[in-house]
């Protein structure tokens, strides 16, 4: 059995939307090991998205507890939450969320930048990453210069810049098209078998939930059915 | 690290040419406007106090009635100075006395007739001329004509409206107090230009008869009512000291309502007026100066708005809100940066226009200033500008959660 990367204790999220309070997540538990894909499927509204931005850092549960790598995130400081999002986990977006402003390469080295990578160590990290996502050529095109499936390859790349242990995508696919589709899993689920990455993916995809170890379907923010995939 | 968020910053810029421009516009104005008029106050500090300088020297100083120096009326006021005590004063290598009374004329007889009257008669000191010459300004004689030198007597200068007047020319006589003076030189009539010299032969002093200081006791009595006294100090010595020195020492010889007025008391009171005018001046260029940096901060406010996305996104990332500050930091007063240069080239652009303009319309020479310390500390100052206005937005920016910025459409 390996390790486990990821333990959601009876985690639950409210937020506050107009004068309504959204029960987003109401007591979840879950455990992620290393080196394993796991696919969070479910409606619209069911809880995937908080779920994920707490997996990342991004969020904090009201009650339960969180931990990544054994760290507990409940009560873990503003500074600490984004050391830990920027030195462990690699985002990637639906929307690609690259900054337009930049060529695909500063893109790539932007997390370095905030982890102080020095400069020469970041543009040979960054173009190894971009050969290995096969973009190598298109470093110094911005983001209205590439396609679809270019951008979501230069945000798997980003996701990769400092290293972490874990790979969240939120919809990696939901944007493109099938062929641009599957070259992303082919490069998640190489992620995890080369690099060893713990990859989870938000999905409503049957293609992205087919290269998953594990799926968990949420709905009204508690775990409904988790079945493994065979 | 700080190179590669200018880097950010300065792409953030290039990206949003036409608003970026729009803002830097909007710093521009004001700093032109701030650097136009302090270039030209200082310019026409700067321009009082070399004609103050020109005219005086460093090494002079007047000797005035107390009044005439503080009321601002001038220097007609008539004192009591007695130059023999002067010229005691350890450190004083001249002295030089203007006095002017009204005397009896008789001009020279032409075809049997002379005219007549009362005139004007202004004894001035040889010294002067050989000493003081600034003080005189241009002295334009007709052709012929000449000052008197030390020691010489008998002779006379005539003020052009005096010489016409008397119908005297060059080489006659004519009798100040039924004594006879050689006609030596007839100024030439000119305009005033309004300087801060003494003005011989200006409109003002056009019907005088000028004769050697010496002989006025003769004419008219001895007195020591002079009009100003005029004090040249030793080389190296040094100024205020000895006109303190002579103040004291004619207070001892009983002429108490005397003061000094040496080229640093002029400069303190130009600088005094100057400093009012040079802040009303500033105070209207800093209301355009304000209103340029809320025109940055409204630009950083949209900015921050627009990019909400982008910044929740750098945050997932890994960065921290002190490098989201900074990034917004350096975009804004970068652009208050480049607000300020070009503010500076066209303010001082726009000084010479002005300057050149009251040197073609008032005849007044100015000479703008452009010190590096108003450069530099204008730059400064306009990045300052362009940060403190993008603080804000950049604070609330780096503040938001992250999940809220992310979601943000």
């Amino acid at each position: 059995m390996e390790e486990e990367v990821l333990r959601l204790e009876g985690v639950t999220r409210n937020y506050r939307l107009g004068k309504t309070i959204v029960r987003a997540l109401r007591g979840i538990d879950l455990v992620v090991r290393k080196e394993e894909i796991l696919g969070v499927m479910g409606p619209s509204g069911s809880g995937k998205s908080t779920l994920l931005h707490i997996l990342g850092a991004l969020d904090t549960p009201d009650s339960g507890r969180a931990l990544i790598d054994g760290t507990d995130i409940t009560t873990l400081p503003e500074r600490e939450l984004t050391r830990l999002r920027g030195t462990r986990i690699g985002f990637v977006f639906q929307t690609f969320n690259l900054v337009a402003t930049l060529t695909a390469q500063m893109n790539v080295e932007l997390p370095m930048i905030f982890q102080r990578v020095p400069r020469s160590a970041r543009a040979a990290r960054a173009q190894g990453l971009l050969d290995r996502v096969g973009l190598s050529d298109r470093a110094h095109h911005r983001p209205n210069e590439l396609s679809g499936g270019e951008r979501q390859r230069v945000a798997i790349a980003r996701a990769l810049a400092n290293d972490p242990g874990i790979i969240l995508a939120d919809e990696p696919t939901g944007n493109l098209d099938s062929e641009s589709g599957a070259v992303i899993l082919d490069l998640l689920q190489e992620l995890r078998q080369e690099d060893g990455k713990t990859v989870i993916i938000v999905t409503h995809d049957p293609e992205a939930a087919a290269i998953a170890d594990r799926i968990v379907r949420l709905k009204d923010g508690r775990v409904i059915e988790e079945v493994a995939n065979v | 690290m700080f190179k590669d968020f200018f880097l950010l910053s300065a792409r953030g810029i290039m990206h949003r040419k036409l608003r970026s421009w729009l803002t830097v516009i909007g710093v521009f104005i004001g700093i032109t406007a701030v650097v136009a008029l302090i270039s030209i106050g200082l310019g026409l500090e700067r321009s009082i106090t070399q004609q103050v300088e020109n005219v005086f020297g460093y090494n002079s100083f007047l000797i005035v009635g107390k009044e005439a120096f503080q009321s601002r009326r001038g220097t007609t006021e008539e004192i009591s100075v007695d130059l023999d005590v002067i010229e005691q004063v350890p450190g004083v290598t001249a002295v030089a006395a203007v006095r002017s009374e009204s005397g009896f004329v008789k001009g020279p007889t032409v075809g049997g007739k002379s005219v007549q009257g009362f005139l004007p008669v202004t004894g001035l000191s040889p010294t002067l001329v050989t000493e003081f010459k600034s003080f005189l300004g241009d002295v334009n004689f007709e052709p012929g004509g000449r000052f008197f030198t030390p020691g010489e007597r008998d002779v006379v200068i005539l003020g052009s409206k005096a010489a016409s007047q008397l119908h005297a020319t060059l080489g006659t006589t004519v009798e100040i107090e039924n004594h006879p003076f050689r006609v030596i030189g007839i100024f030439a009539p000119s305009h005033d230009s309004g300087g801060f010299s003494f003005g011989l032969g200006k409109s003002g002093n056009a019907d005088t008869l000028f004769v050697p200081f010496a002989q006025m006791d003769e004419l008219f009595g001895k007195s020591d009512k002079v009009l100003l006294t005029l004090v040249k100090t030793a080389n190296g010595a040094d100024v205020d000291e000895v006109a303190d020195r002579v103040k004291n020492a004619l207070r001892d010889a009983g002429d108490k309502d005397v003061t000094t007025v040496t080229y640093s008391d002029i400069n303190r009171q130009i600088s005094t007026v100057m400093g009012s005018v040079s802040g009303f001046l500033a105070g209207i260029a800093g209301i355009s100066l304000l209103v340029g940096g809320v025109g940055v901060m409204n630009t950083m406010y949209t900015a921050v708005l627009e990019r909400t996305r982008e910044i929740g996104v750098m945050k997932a990332i890994g960065a921290r809100r002190g490098q989201i500050l900074m990034i917004f930091l350096i975009e804004s007063g970068l652009m208050g940066l480049v607000g300020g240069i070009v503010g500076v080239i066209f303010g001082l652009g726009l000084s010479s226009v002005v300057a050149a303009v009251i040197r073609g319309y008032f005849n007044v020479e100015i000479h703008t200033v452009a010190s590096p310390l108003l450069i530099i500390s204008t730059l400064a100052f306009s990045f300052l500008l362009g940060a403190f206005a993008g603080w804000m937005p950049a604070r609330r920016a780096a503040k938001l959660p992250v999940v809220d910025a992310l979601r943000y459409e």
